[in-house]
């Protein structure tokens, strides 16, 4: 089967985060993504912080800055999924999430285009046979196809008409 | 085998090697039918089934057929089985390929625009008499005299699976029944012999088939399908003549 990878890159505002993430053809459509946490305003962050010396400071704090317990860590980042900017490719739209958890990146999901033009390179998009009205047509051709026939019915067959017409 | 065999020869080519090119073409046919007849106790096919001929010895042929069998068992989910009725029977891919060989063989001797239709099953290449791809109409699956669809090809095979000419004869292997659901199934493609086991394969498996066929799209394969109640289907890169 044809492998087909492609790779999205978004830029998350607010926080200057360039997250990557490489869609390989096993990777599952992701269509909904958790709740998001908005970055421009730093929503509420259902995750406690891991770091005890943290703890009684965040119980007092109920401050709308979003993850009472956030800590503080390499990256900078409140505890949470952060949704980047839905950014316009030629074959779609692709909006990349990740989730922040203790400080560190956990996971990282994008959601990617499964209808029109993209579908001939999106892997979950599976063809489908369409439905027509079944015709009955008498045209000029140079050769039927059909269910193997039996010595006696191809005698009066369109193909043996075929075969004497040209010898 | 049974089979009517039609060809057609479009090349401009003296007659005497378009006769001779013929001549090796069936020549091919009737060499396959001896050594992968299953009713012929001598082929090769039997001896390799009763256990006289060892796989080493067998001919490069045989093993490719052997190898394609089992590819195409579990390509098809197991509804293509050269095992299904006991012994080893490859007939199902063998007539597609011998088909798709005699053509390559006609190509290496200079035909390059020409048909070769095995019961149905067709392989060709270029261009035909007209000079304008090959005409290939399906067959109606109820008037014998009409069509259903019109395809127009150079390179290329068509095959055609159905239950109303020979009735019955394809199985479904789940139910171990006659397949019902589907009265017609033609596959279009790059290979004969693999057109020909998709088409059948597709009809043993009733309507669920049609979805099976679907995925074939990805492969290179297109198909049209009749249901047993006269619903058409078709797949949109179905390369029908305008």
């Amino acid at each position: 089967m044809r492998r087909s990878t492609a790779a999205a890159v978004g830029t998350l505002t607010g926080a200057a985060l360039i997250a990557g993430v490489r869609l390989s053809v096993s990777a599952p459509v992701v269509t909904a993504a958790p709740p998001a946490v908005d970055l421009a305003n730093s929503g509420s962050s259902p995750a406690p912080s891991k770091k005890p010396a943290h703890n009684k400071e965040a119980a007092k704090r109920n401050d709308a800055n979003g993850g009472g317990s956030a800590a503080a860590d390499a990256s900078g980042l409140k505890d949470g999924v952060y949704k980047g900017k839905a950014t316009d490719y030629a074959y779609g739209t692709i909006q990349v999430s990740i989730k922040v958890d203790g400080g560190k990146i956990t996971s990282a999901d994008a959601t990617y285009p499964a209808t029109g033009l993209s579908a001939s390179i999106n892997p979950n998009a599976i063809a489908q046979l369409k439905e027509e009205t079944l015709e009955k047509q008498s045209a000029k051709v140079n050769t039927v196809s059909g269910a193997t026939l039996t010595s006696a019915s191809y005698r009066t067959s369109l193909q043996a008409a075929l075969d004497a017409a040209g010898a | 085998m049974g089979t009517v065999v039609s060809i057609e020869l479009a090349d401009d080519l003296p007659e005497s090697s378009l006769a001779a090119l013929v001549d090796d073409t069936c020549a091919w046919l009737h060499e396959v039918d001896r050594r992968f007849s299953t009713y012929s106790d001598d082929s090769e096919v039997c001896r390799f089934r009763r256990g006289e001929l060892p796989l080493d010895a067998c001919s490069p042929d045989l093993r490719h057929v052997l190898d394609a069998c089992a590819d195409l068992w579990r390509d098809t989910d197991g509804y293509f089985d050269a095992y299904a009725t006991g012994p080893l029977d490859p007939s199902g891919y063998v007539k597609g390929w011998s088909v798709e060989v005699a053509s390559a063989r006609l190509a290496a001797g200079g035909s390059h625009r020409h048909y070769i239709n095995a019961g149905g099953d067709i392989r060709m290449r270029g261009l035909n008499p007209d000079g304008r791809p090959w005409r290939v109409g399906i067959r109606h699956p109820w008037e014998a005299d009409k069509l259903s669809w019109v395809l127009a090809l150079t390179d290329g095979a068509v095959a055609t699976s159905g239950t109303y000419e020979r009735g019955e004869h394809v199985w479904n292997p789940r139910t171990g029944e006659p397949a019902r659901g589907l009265r017609s199934v033609t596959v279009v493609g790059s290979d004969l012999a693999l057109a020909d086991a998709y088409a059948t394969a597709a009809l043993a498996m009733g309507e669920a088939g049609i979805a099976w066929l679907a995925k074939r799209v990805a492969d290179g394969y297109e198909s049209a399908v009749v249901t047993d109640d006269g619903r058409a289907f078709s797949s949109t890169g179905l390369p029908a003549a305008v």
